[in-house]
């Protein structure tokens, strides 16, 4: 790859909002390696995975009028785009008829799969950490951020009323801070 | 409210990494315009989980890398909308005529000098039908100096979409590779489409296991000028479905 010429924030932002070419390339080469390991969080089979981040990259090239510097972080804003691409993937009928996995509305059966499997991910990342974290913090987090359940869902899948489930989020999330690198 | 505890309470986290209720995000929102500890609290996290994810990062493989600038490259292609300002502007058409022709020669110079290029590049470097992969018989085909390739690129929201074509002037074959096309379910079939003197003719069904491979397609009708590829229910159709057209290419 050519060497890249170095932006700013803001620089890349109006870089990308212009569709300049090179603004998109460097952020292709600058983003790719860790929207690339989120999604492998997520979908361990490289194929799809694959499929997936050009589609993410797709959906920043189209979708970047509606992002809102005032709101958040440029990284932010991707990676979010990156965890609901990743999601409605492992939704879709196709990845699921391959996977052979249980009906995705079978709550039970998600967390049983989480507890007696481990993903099958060799890449370090957001959910090694998740899955450092005690029993009941990494169930929350498995079922909110990478299965993307509602705290209602949530409620419903573990028995356990919303409130309790709203505090054993924010303690894991509080929690999962500390393991960052 | 006291705003401490709110920043300490874990939504920030929760807000940050798309976790929240919509109550709690507008909530929190509101609130990060009245206090600016707590903006500069949400700021914070993001810089904290974007350095954490950037440390925790894997490399895609290369193939991928190619394919997915190729196809970002792509969609800055303009397309030029000759419904949009239709209104009364007579004074303009001057000034039009100058452009079409600058359009003209530019295109013209592109065309002759880029495509060739462009297009080799692109049979070259594309994945997975990337030349290093093939059999030496199809490479020793694909650099024949006679073999001029034909790009065909995604139309409309089927941007990502490429193949391309080669044919070759001293046999007459068509070849072909694909590069991505989606898988199609199985209920339909992906349709290839050659015009001559200005009508579709039916060339045949591109099979799934194809993909990637160097391809001969034996019903190239003479005298083709541009080819289109069409989504079709199973077993193809007699006409194209213009609305399904998923790629496109001229000679």
């Amino acid at each position: 790859m050519e060497q890249q010429s170095s932006y700013t924030e803001t620089e890349l932002i109006d870089g990308l909002k212009s569709h300049s070419n090179e603004a998109y390339r460097y952020l292709y080469m600058n983003y790719r390696c860790s929207l690339y390991n989120n999604i492998l969080q997520v979908i361990p089979d490289t194929e799809t995975a694959n499929d997936v981040l050009q589609e993410v990259f797709i959906t920043i090239w189209q979708n970047i009028d509606k992002y809102d510097a005032t709101k958040g972080r440029l990284f932010t804003w991707m990676l979010k785009l990156t965890r609901n691409a990743a999601i409605n993937k492992t939704r879709s009928k196709v990845y699921k008829s391959q996977q052979k996995n249980d009906d995705i509305s079978n709550y039970v059966s998600v967390i049983e799969h989480n507890r007696n499997e481990q993903p099958a991910i060799n890449q370090i990342g957001l959910r090694t950490q998740v899955h450092r974290l005690r029993e009941d913090y990494k169930n929350v987090l498995e079922l909110s951020y990478f299965e993307g359940f509602t705290q209602e869902e949530i409620s419903k899948a573990l028995n356990v009323p919303l409130g309790t489930v709203k505090t054993r989020l924010r303690n894991a999330i509080i929690e999962l801070r500390k393991q960052f690198v | 409210m006291d705003i401490n505890s709110y920043i300490s309470s874990g939504i920030i986290e929760l807000y940050v990494m798309g976790m929240c209720s919509p109550e709690e995000e507008k909530e929190l929102e509101l609130l990060r315009r009245q206090h600016p500890a707590l903006h500069d609290a949400v700021l914070q996290y993001e810089t904290e989980l974007e350095a954490n994810m950037q440390k925790n990062s894997t490399l895609p493989p290369a193939d991928v890398d190619n394919r997915i600038l190729q196809s970002l490259d792509a969609l800055q292609t303009p397309v030029i909308d000759i419904n949009k300002n239709k209104k009364n502007r007579q004074w303009l058409r001057p000034v039009a005529a100058a452009s079409i022709l600058l359009l003209a020669v530019s295109a013209f110079y592109n065309y002759t000098f880029l495509k060739k290029i462009k297009n080799q590049e692109l049979a070259l470097k594309s994945s997975p039908g990337t030349a290093a992969t093939l059999p030496a018989a199809d490479y020793i085909i694909l650099n024949k100096p006679t073999i001029t390739p034909v790009a065909m690129y995604g139309v409309g929201t089927h941007a990502i979409c490429r193949c391309t074509m080669f044919w070759d002037k001293s046999t007459g074959k068509m070849y072909i590779i694909i590069h991505h096309l989606p898988k199609s379910s199985a209920a339909k079939d992906y349709q290839l489409w050659a015009e001559v003197d200005g009508k579709p003719v039916n060339v045949g069904i591109i099979k799934d296991e194809i993909r990637g491979r160097f391809i001969e397609m034996p019903n190239v009708p003479a005298g083709s000028i541009a080819f289109t590829v069409t989504l079709e229910n199973a077993g193809g159709t007699t006409r194209p479905t213009v609305e399904e057209t998923y790629l496109s290419g001229k000679i």
